[in-house]
């Protein structure tokens, strides 16, 4: 991409801006992540622990199973986003290159489950959940978690910018749907394709209501629940804990936005025509 | 190398009928060009022939084959699109050689194929590009070359030219012509421009609003066209064609009147049509600016410079005919005395708009 240094002084003060009110949260959860309670009580907005120390980590790791909660997480994270792209992928696939009745009833039902709001399903899903004996186990947070319209709706209109005329080159090339898919249509999409995932991604990796509902053990708790467990418990809040616990929480989704990123920015879907 | 065939083929989309009992056989190892205005259904009848379009009913035989509901996979078709679809993601070589390894071609015989390609079409230098940093003239030429590679039995193309600048355009048709006169396949190709067809074609067929109107070679199409349609799309300017009475030797416009050949009033009787319409190509007038026997008299209207000749636009009775001039004399306001060639004219019915032929004794007009 291209600077534009024509962008005025004014504009990058409030961009500046911006960032610092976007990043002091973060900088203020590190901080006091290594101060002790007493400090970070006492000089409050000193990011800077005067007397770092790392026993909010320990207290953290020493209380719970730490390795097993981060990779029930992982592992929730994980399969709703590759669930949930691989699902949007094909019916965005079919609502753009397949024509069969009803296509656009079908789409408008789907899309406006986006508006049903979470504590109207909640209830029916637990119960089913439950009734599957999927209750207090990560398959029970995940399985309910596998599509989703929002999806559909963003790889849909990515794929639209596709030019019909290189499916129907790939056609005449005797290439099947699969192939299709995954060798013209993917790497062109591609962008949309990890920003949707990245966007699942972190959703699930913060979702509190739905886990906590389902999960009962405490080896099966995922970060947000252990997070919550040093808050406003019977022995007062260990803010401290909780800041330590959220970098920790912090530190997987900001790797792999960090990775994918390049992926984002940009897309030339339409550049081999004319 | 195959046959292709239409048989009472229709296509509509809802209530809209874009092509309407289409008749047409085209012949193995033949250019056929598609010609017509846009929207008359010529890009859906060749699409038809990939299989990219259902036939509504008749049906179209391949080889054959009726190919109804054969799958474009299976139909061994090559096409040229207009966008050229070429992968955005694919490089040059990767684009031209990408069908060939699905198919499972052998990777000598790809290779083989693709060089030939690559070098007929000069695009050897940029054969690790990708299609973003080729100009629009090299993008169509990897398109062409994706579409031979194929050595498909029929050859489809689709405007394929209709994105390029004028200068280009020759060069490219050239090239076109060059190829299919080396792989000789059955070759469809869609424009609506006359001068493509013209030059390209072995045969053309013509289409308005969805229906066929005329299927010969070029020269019969520009000198004896079917119907007036054909006769105005054709040529450009395109022809005067006015309704005329006929009287037992000569025609009547308004008021003035022309005399026929003898040939000409032999073949009207002949024929006993009564409403007709005449039609003469602005190159087969000849113009004077005193009476001379047998001419309509009327007024320049104004003058159009086409660079070798000047197309000279007139009002006759309240007709606007034009003529073709070489000579710059002709200037607007001044009277005009126009001749129209007695052996070059056409005559028309009035009501079904097909033409009535044209005397025996004139030979194919040329």
């Amino acid at each position: 991409m291209k600077t534009n240094r024509s962008v005025s002084i004014p504009w990058h003060m409030i961009f500046i801006g911006i960032i610092i009110i976007l990043t002091f949260p973060i900088i203020f959860a590190v901080g006091i992540s290594f101060k002790p309670l007493e400090d970070a009580y006492n000089n409050a907005l000193n990011f800077i622990p005067t007397q770092p120390t790392l026993e909010n980590y320990e207290t953290f790791f020493n209380s719970l199973n730490v390795v097993k909660i981060v990779s029930n997480t992982f592992i929730i994270a994980t399969t709703v986003t590759l669930f949930k792209v691989f699902t949007s992928f094909l019916a965005a696939y079919a609502f753009v290159f397949f024509d069969f009745k009803g296509k656009n009833m079908l789409y408008f039902l789907l899309i406006s489950t986006i508006f049903i709001p979470f504590s109207v399903t909640m209830i029916p899903n637990y119960l089913m959940i439950s009734d599957l004996g999927l209750a207090d186990s990560v398959w029970g947070v995940i399985l309910p978690q596998l599509a989703d319209a929002v999806g559909i709706l963003l790889l849909r209109q990515s794929m639209k910018t596709i030019p019909i005329s290189l499916i129907e080159v790939a056609r005449l090339d005797n290439l099947g749907h699969p192939r299709i898919m995954k060798n013209i249509v993917l790497p062109l999409v591609k962008p949309a394709v990890t920003s949707t995932g990245i966007w699942f991604f972190i959703l699930s990796w913060n979702e509190y209501v739905w886990p906590v509902l389902i999960l009962k053990t405490v080896d099966h708790y995922t970060l947000p629940l252990a997070l919550q467990m040093y808050i406003s418990s019977e022995g007062g809040t260990n803010f401290t804990v909780a800041m330590a616990v959220a970098v920790i929480t912090m530190i997987i989704p900001l790797t792999l936005y960090l990775l994918f990123q390049k992926y984002i920015i940009g897309t030339f879907a339409s550049s081999g025509i004319k | 190398m195959k046959e292709i065939r239409f048989e009472h083929v229709y296509k509509s989309y809802g209530k809209t009928e874009v092509v309407t009992d289409l008749n047409l056989t085209i012949q193995k190892g033949e250019r056929l060009i598609l010609l017509g205005p846009s929207g008359c259904g010529k890009s859906t009848t060749l699409r038809m022939i990939a299989g990219l379009e259902d036939v509504s009913s008749g049906a179209i035989y391949m080889d054959q084959q009726k190919v109804n509901h054969l799958p474009s996979g299976k139909r061994n078709v090559a096409m040229v699109f207009q966008n050229y679809a070429l992968y955005p993601h694919m490089n040059v070589i990767d684009n031209i050689t990408y069908g060939l390894r699905v198919q499972k071609v052998p990777a000598d015989e790809i290779k083989r194929r693709t060089e030939a390609a690559l070098d007929m079409l000069q695009l050897k230098e940029y054969k690790d590009r990708l299609p973003k940093d080729l100009s629009g003239g090299q993008r169509q030429r990897v398109a062409l070359a994706r579409a031979v590679v194929k050595q498909g039995d029929y050859f489809l193309l689709d405007e394929p030219l209709s994105n390029l600048d004028a200068q280009l355009r020759v060069s490219a048709r050239k090239e076109l012509v060059k190829i299919h006169e080396m792989y000789k396949q059955t070759l469809v190709y869609v424009t609506h421009d006359q001068v493509e067809a013209m030059t390209v074609a072995d045969r053309i067929a013509l289409m308005y609003k969805g229906k066929l109107q005329m299927v010969d070679t070029p020269d019969n199409v520009y000198h004896r066209p079917a119907n007036i349609f054909t006769a105005t799309f054709i040529g450009s300017p395109p022809m005067n064609v006015f309704n005329v009475d006929v009287q037992p030797d000569s025609i009547r416009f308004t008021s003035q009147t022309l005399k026929l050949s003898p040939e000409w009033s032999q073949h009207i009787q002949q024929t006993g049509e009564k409403d007709l319409a005449f039609g003469i190509r602005p190159e087969h007038i000849d113009l004077s600016k005193i009476p001379t026997p047998n001419s309509l008299k009327g007024h320049i209207k104004f003058v159009e410079n086409h660079g070798n000749h000047y197309g000279v636009y007139m009002d006759i009775e309240g007709n606007e005919w034009i003529a073709m001039s070489e000579s710059k004399r002709w200037l607007p306001h001044e009277t005009v005395y126009i001749k129209p060639r007695a052996d070059k004219i056409h005559m028309f019915n009035q009501q079904t708009t097909d033409s009535i032929g044209y005397p025996k004794s004139l030979n194919n007009g040329e």
